[in-house]
């Protein structure tokens, strides 16, 4: 599925260096460093306000950082452009345009792919392609509209895909096929997968990697080795484990 | 009843005889098209402001072509695209809103072009007749020059129509996707600049932002996908540019408002009919 100018197989996917991000006098990533292997599923975890989605924006190159490095396959993001995909945290559509889905998807289809790749994107996310294209983008449930913003982000094969909660305003059945689809984008085509999830259970089930993030990064690791109660106390904070620590016991 | 039709018809054929008619046709068509297809990405990105904020700014191009007594037209598309460029850097570099550096660039603009014209001795009919456009002034070397912008700025838009939709849209996922979103952004502004520049002579610089966003919001109202959207509003703008300019030589009124006043007029028709519908 992917198109990659990937250099060996052993080059990582990411790979992050004493990577800090300042606003101003805030300290928003400070000194992480970590990386990701080629077909890789990892998850990004973190309490509200813990620098996951800006890691993610910095990753996707739409960000300046401070300090560090930043790679993906071994070069700068920008020179991947083209080959990623991104499900931003929130899309709101504009109600004041008057855009069906099947347009909404066109105008993010790369011109060199074939036109039944919007079809199949939209086949691949559990939609019906004939009744779902013609409908307005502002008339889309909330779980609707999140399974086009994934359908769009897979338009282009991409070689690498980052969704910041693409779970949200999805009900428990939507979010379960997502998460097959994911793992199935993951281990039959490859892909590079990096999802931010607050789901502690539905990742510990499907990734492969956690990374702990609460301004520097507190966890990384396979998720029954990284996930304990101690890490979680420090992302979430000992109420959190009193009171789900239970659920987690087979991790 | 037949005579009078008759006589109706050739009288509208007689109108369009006279060589100054037909140039303001040619150039309101032109102009029309050109106003509207822009005016669609006006409307998406919520930009009005920038388009009377442009017109205005204008003056000073103007009034400086007059000073110096060369053709304002050039001077004032010079000035406009220095202007939306300047808008553009200090969006992009200050944590100032669009609106407030557009008021500050709009208003400094004007009172740079009262000054200007403030220097030059006596009464400007030229001046008046771009304030509130003037038909009459539109030569066979404007035509020329709108059509030569107009065949430019609407191949960029036709060709790059996607990409341009796309960064409307979200320019997050466009950047990412590998479109160049900062050059299709500054192109957009530049050919607003130059489009509205173009429609002064016709509209007046105090009406011509009302042909950005009129066929546009008209349309809207009627479509129900983005191709309606962006074809019905052209329509739209040509009718109202065509309806407004004959309207404006039987009635013996200043061309740019009759325009304006009967692209209103429609738009308040197809708002009632739409609301009526909707309620039925």
């Amino acid at each position: 599925m992917p198109t990659s100018s990937r250099k060996t197989s052993s080059t990582p996917a990411i790979e992050v260096k004493n990577l800090t991000v300042r606003f101003g006098t805030a300290t928003i990533l400070e000194d992480i460093s970590f990386h990701v292997a080629q077909g890789s599923l990892v998850a990004l975890l973190g309490p509200n306000g813990s620098g996951k989605t800006t890691l993610m924006r910095v990753l996707l190159g739409l960000q300046p950082h401070t300090k560090g490095e930043v790679t993906l396959f071994g070069d700068t993001t920008k020179q991947h452009y083209g080959r990623i995909g991104y499900v931003p945290q929130k899309y709101t559509p504009d109600r004041t345009v008057p855009m069906t889905v099947g347009e909404f998807l066109l105008a993010a289809k790369p011109r060199h792919t074939p036109p039944h790749r919007l079809t199949d994107a939209l086949e691949e996310v559990g939609l019906n392609p004939a009744t779902i294209q013609h409908t307005q983008v502002s008339n889309l449930s909330g779980g609707q509209l999140q399974r086009i913003l994934i359908a769009r982000a897979l338009l282009n094969n991409p070689e690498i895909l980052f969704m910041d909660e693409p779970s949200s305003g999805i009900d428990i059945a939507g979010e379960q096929t997502l998460y097959e689809l994911l793992t199935t984008l993951n281990k039959e085509h490859n892909v590079t997968i990096m999802i931010i999830s607050h789901e502690v259970n539905m990742i510990a089930r499907h990734v492969d990697q956690v990374l702990c993030l609460n301004t520097s990064l507190v966890c990384a690791g396979p998720p029954k080795k990284a996930l304990n109660p101690d890490t979680l106390g420090e992302l979430y904070g000992s109420d959190y484990v009193d009171a789900h620590g239970h659920n987690h016991e087979h991790l | 009843m037949r005579t009078d039709t008759t006589t109706n018809t050739s009288s509208m054929l007689e109108i369009l005889t006279f060589p100054f008619m037909q140039r303001a046709l040619i150039a309101g068509v032109i102009v029309g098209v050109l106003l509207a297809a822009l005016g669609v990405f006006v409307v998406m990105r919520k930009m009005a402001f920038f388009g009377d904020g442009i017109a205005h700014a204008s003056l000073a191009g103007i009034a400086l072509g007059i000073l110096v007594g060369i053709a304002p037209l050039p001077v004032a598309i010079a000035y406009a695209i220095a202007v939306a460029l300047i808008i553009y850097a200090l969006e992009r570099s200050t944590a100032l809103s669009s609106d407030t550096i557009i008021g500050i660039l709009f208003t400094a603009s004007m009172a740079l072009g009262v000054v200007i014209m403030s220097v030059v001795p006596g009464f400007q009919p030229e001046l008046i007749s771009f304030l509130f456009g003037n038909i009459l002034t539109i030569t066979a070397g404007d035509i020329i020059t709108i059509a030569s912008f107009a065949t430019a700025i609407l191949f960029w838009l036709l060709v790059w129509r996607r990409e341009l939709i796309y960064t409307t849209l979200d320019i997050d996922n466009a950047t990412i996707a590998g479109v160049p979103t900062q050059l299709h952004t500054v192109l957009l502004y530049i050919s607003l600049a130059i489009s509205v520049v173009l429609g002064v002579k016709l509209l007046g610089i105090i009406l011509v932002s009302a042909l950005l966003i009129i066929p546009a919001a008209t349309s809207r109202l009627l479509s129900g996908s983005f191709n309606s959207f962006f074809w019905t509003s052209i329509i739209l703008s040509v009718l109202f540019v065509v309806l407004g300019l004959l309207l404006s030589f039987i009635l013996d009124a200043p061309s740019g408002a009759t325009i304006i006043l009967v692209a209103t007029a429609l738009f308040f028709f197809v708002a009632v009919i739409s609301l009526v519908t909707k309620r039925n």
